[in-house]
């Protein structure tokens, strides 16, 4: 990893999880800075949504897992919950609700307990539904959603949080290559602003364009640096058993099935 | 915007609710001649203010209750089919009161204590130790499956325990059969009372705790995310549940279907988030309660029909008629 | 004139004491089987019973035309069934009760709607009748509540009907061994019910022994084991006997040792009150007519 020039946004020590008889987390040690956006990378079954839910302090852990420098335990629930902001794979449910209604559940840590919304929550709500395409059906239930509408709402619901560090695993399951490209100009916009992305992805394509890049196999780290780099293309490469390769186009990098 | 709908459905809600109480109080064993002797006949006013109001009040409070824990039942365990009675509630007021029928011949220390508690405090408490068990047994409120195994496993023994009662003691059988059907008929201003007390408790509880119902409604994990208390906010809401079940079946006895099928008639008409869900889904509730009491007083007068079998044909008609409208216009249910 | 005085005095006061005497006997003041206290003004005339024990008891007791109201299991005697009918005995319509200004409510002791009566101002009296010792002590209780002055006749009168029909079997050497089958599903009446009293006065022994309770629910290999002399059953439960496994084989079978009680008897041999000479002989016209000899 890059020598941070700055206080790491979030970082694991020596985490290790176990999922059952299960050790899915190995002594993984990761800082990720403010201001960069990172993927995780690797095979099937590698821990990488564990990985990922153990930051979000999900999931019981040892080792120590530390947002802005302080320890994530020692966080108050609501807190923790305005500065970190987590998007699981494939949340199901919320039939009856709305797109706006699931949106504004995004704004939850901000509200008090009898609160209706305020207007900077309404705010919010616009602002994100606007940045992933949905305002325009907000009142649609979610259960009339396509697979792909329905990922931009649940996109939506992260972003109204208004989050410094956002955790997404697998944020572009089901949308079309339009969306996915819009996803990737938000990502850019909200690192941009200063905030830290971590995302979990599938789309080795997408993971090339990242800031950084941490290739994640049988629960260890095989690689954690920057991502447009020789190296890091290496370590995937060998991660997928040499059955990808990656190539220049252009000014960027494609991979492709051997 | 769903809000002015929620809104609409409140205001039709609290008008049939209203228009159902003054119709109830003119049914019964001696009809309208009640209403209108009220003035110059004391017994005729006390059949209208002591016996009909309170009874059809007291529908609509029990009605209330059954349909608010059916909401949070449901929101809770995020599942279509659960019903306030899942946590062990029904069958620890069913086993309190075999007990009580069987002892209360037997042991004069026995009988007096238990007059003292009466049939409703002895129900009341047993709903509450049954949910109660279901806690010790799913060791806490950390994993919402292991919870709703243990309230299957809890009604399932505690079940069986009550069939051993009442074979042990035959003559409780009747009795206990009047209990199970639920009924309406004795209910006075002082149970009006204590269930208002706890409508209004559960209420209060439950439309603070909505948001933590929304929360669940994407996944625990997600839940949890968003910083919500979850172990906390759960066992509230099941104190809630008992407390609410408790206090109706207290009273009435076990009325099947009203807190299963509020929720669902409730999100027929409008899909809301959770806080407003509860509330409509309590006014929902008791206007379903409150009309079945009014029609098994009044189909066969001066007999009465059991109150839970109306509910059933009620709640049950008109969920039938919207699963085949749904068909019709080519839904998937 | 201080004698006169006195005299006069003495007069008065025997006068008072006799007005309070009377007004006394007025009042009437009973306890129910619940403990509690009920005093009325007088003895009631407007009577509500839910309860078809009870409801024969103040008919024995010659008080048939006080009853206003019944509960819809009363049936005897004919005339109770004109009454307005309000209900099983243990959820009665509470209104329709009210409606009838009841100045007493006689009911079983197990029901709910005693504490609801109660609450809107009217008298109940919770009885209960399991055996004869029951039948007797409610015989004067609503003797005493109804002011009827010989309620001990009636009772001698039940007692010597047992009595006679008991006398009427011929002696035995060995007493018969009964079966009474009180419902579908087995159960059986113990020697401790009523109907195992009304037994044990006829002379006959019980199959089910008395630790098992006044109304056990009975393996019928039970029944097979103990081989009955004679078995009673009430009609609406008798429909295949030989069906039973192993019942075909009993002697008591085999040889149309049965009784079978129609609905009418069976509701004189069950319910423990002012019947009891009509049940006893109902029993001995049985063990007479199908006892082994």
């Amino acid at each position: 990893m890059n020598a941070p020039r700055q206080a790491p946004a979030l970082q694991a020590q020596d985490l290790c999880v176990t999922l059952g008889e299960r050790q899915a987390l190995r002594g993984v040690s990761l800082a990720f800075a403010p201001g960069r956006w990172t993927c995780i990378a690797g095979p099937n079954g590698a821990g990488k949504s564990t990985l990922l839910k153990a930051l979000a302090g999900l999931l019981p852990h040892q080792g120590q897992v530390s947002l802005q420098g302080r320890a994530l335990a020692q966080w108050p629930g609501r807190e923790r919950a305005r500065v970190l902001a987590w998007l699981g794979q494939g949340e199901h449910g919320a039939e009856d609700l709305s797109v706006w209604d699931v949106a504004m559940l995004g704004r939850l840590p901000h509200q008090g307990w009898l609160a209706s919304p305020s207007e900077a929550d309404r705010q919010a709500v616009e602002q994100a539904l606007r940045a992933t395409q949905a305002w325009e059906w907000r009142q649609r239930p979610m259960g009339a959603l396509s697979g792909g509408e329905r990922q931009r709402v649940l996109l939506a619901r992260l972003l109204a949080v208004q989050a410094e560090v956002m955790l997404m695993d697998e944020p572009l399951a089901n949308l079309d290559p339009p969306h996915q490209a819009d996803w990737w100009h938000l990502v850019r916009e909200q690192v941009g602003q200063g905030r830290t992305v971590v995302s979990v992805l599938h789309e080795v394509g997408m993971a090339l364009l990242a800031d950084d890049l941490v290739v994640l196999r049988q629960g260890q780290v095989a690689y954690a640096g920057p991502a447009q780099v020789p190296e890091a293309h290496r370590a995937l490469e060998a991660v997928f058993e040499h059955r990808i390769t990656i190539q220049p186009v252009g000014q960027r990098w494609v991979a492709l099935p051997i | 915007m769903s809000g002015v709908r929620s809104a609409w459905l409140a205001l039709a809600l609290a008008l049939t609710a209203t228009v159902l109480a003054v119709v109830g109080i003119g049914v019964g064993s001696t009809g309208w001649a009640s209403v209108w002797g009220a003035w110059h006949d004391p017994v005729a006013a006390q059949i209208l203010w002591d016996i009909r109001l309170p009874r059809t009040l007291g529908a609509w409070v029990a009605g209330a209750l059954l349909g608010l824990a059916g909401a949070v039942a449901q929101g809770l365990f995020r599942n279509p089919l659960a019903d306030p009675y899942l946590l062990g509630s029904a069958s620890g007021a069913a086993l309190a009161v075999a007990l009580t029928l069987a002892w209360w011949g037997g042991s004069p220390f026995a009988a007096a204590w238990l007059v003292r508690l009466g049939m409703t405090g002895a129900a009341f408490a047993g709903a509450v130790l049954g949910v109660a068990l279901t806690l010790v047994l799913a060791r806490g409120v950390q994993h919402t499956l292991r919870l709703l195994l243990a309230g299957v496993i809890v009604g399932v023994v505690l079940g069986a325990a009550r069939d051993l009662v009442t074979i042990a003691q035959p003559d409780t059988l009747q009795a206990m059969q009047g209990f199970m059907l639920g009924s309406t008929g004795f209910v006075g201003w002082p149970a009006v009372g204590v269930m208002a007390g706890a409508l209004l408790a559960g209420a209060l509880a439950a439309a603070a705790l909505g948001r933590v119902l929304d929360g669940l409604a994407l996944g625990e994990a997600t839940a949890s995310s968003l910083g919500l208390p979850l172990p906390a906010a759960r066992l509230a809401l099941v104190a809630v549940l008992a407390l609410c079940t408790g206090a109706a079946v207290a009273q009435t006895g076990l009325i099947a279907f009203v807190g299963l099928a509020a929720p669902h008639l409730v999100r027929s008409i409008v899909k809301t988030t959770h806080t407003r869900l509860v509330l409509l889904s309590a006014a929902m509730g008791g206007l379903l309660l409150m009309a079945a009491d009014v029609l098994a007083r009044w189909l066969l007068a001066p007999q009465e029909l059991p109150v839970g079998v109306l509910t059933a044909a009620l709640g049950g008609s008109y969920l039938l008629w919207l699963m085949h409208r749904r068909r019709a216009a080519g839904g998937v249910l | 004139m201080p004698k006169t005085g006195a005299k006069l005095l003495r007069l008065v006061l025997w006068g008072l004491l006799a007005l309070a005497s009377l007004a006394h006997a007025q009042g009437v003041q009973i306890t129910d089987d619940r403990g509690v206290r009920v005093a009325l003004p007088q003895a009631p005339q407007r009577i509500v019973s839910l309860l078809p024990s009870l409801t024969e008891t103040v008919c024995e007791l010659g008080q048939c035309h006080r009853l206003v109201g019944v509960d819809r299991y009363s049936n005897y005697p004919a005339s109770v069934r004109r009454l307005p009918q309000l209900g099983g005995g243990l959820d009665p319509q509470i209104e329709s009760v009210v409606a009838l200004r009841p100045d007493v409510v006689l009911m079983s002791t197990s029901s709910r709607a005693a504490a609801r009566l109660e609450a809107l101002g009217l008298k109940v009296v919770a009885l209960d009748t399991k055996t004869a010792a029951d039948a007797k002590r409610v015989l004067g209780t609503l003797g005493q509540l109804l002011s009827v002055p010989d309620a001990e006749r009636v009772w001698r009168a039940i007692e010597a009907g047992v009595g006679a029909a008991a006398q009427s079997l011929p002696p035995r050497s060995r007493p018969l061994r009964v079966y009474y089958e009180v419902s579908a599903g087995g159960y059986a009446a113990g020697p401790s019910s009523f109907i195992g009293e009304l037994m044990g006065r006829m002379g006959v022994s019980n199959i089910v022994t008395p630790d098992l309770g006044p109304f056990p629910r009975i393996n019928p290999e039970y029944v097979v084991r103990a081989n009955p002399d004679l078995i009673m059953i009430g009609a609406h439960h008798a429909s295949n006997l030989s069906a039973r496994p192993g019942w075909p084989q009993m002697r008591a079978v085999r040889d149309n040792r049965v009784c079978i009680f129609n609905r009418d008897e069976s509701d004189v041999l069950v319910r423990p009150g002012p019947r009891m000479a009509e049940a006893a002989r109902l029993m001995a016209r049985c063990i007479a007519s199908k006892g082994a000899p």
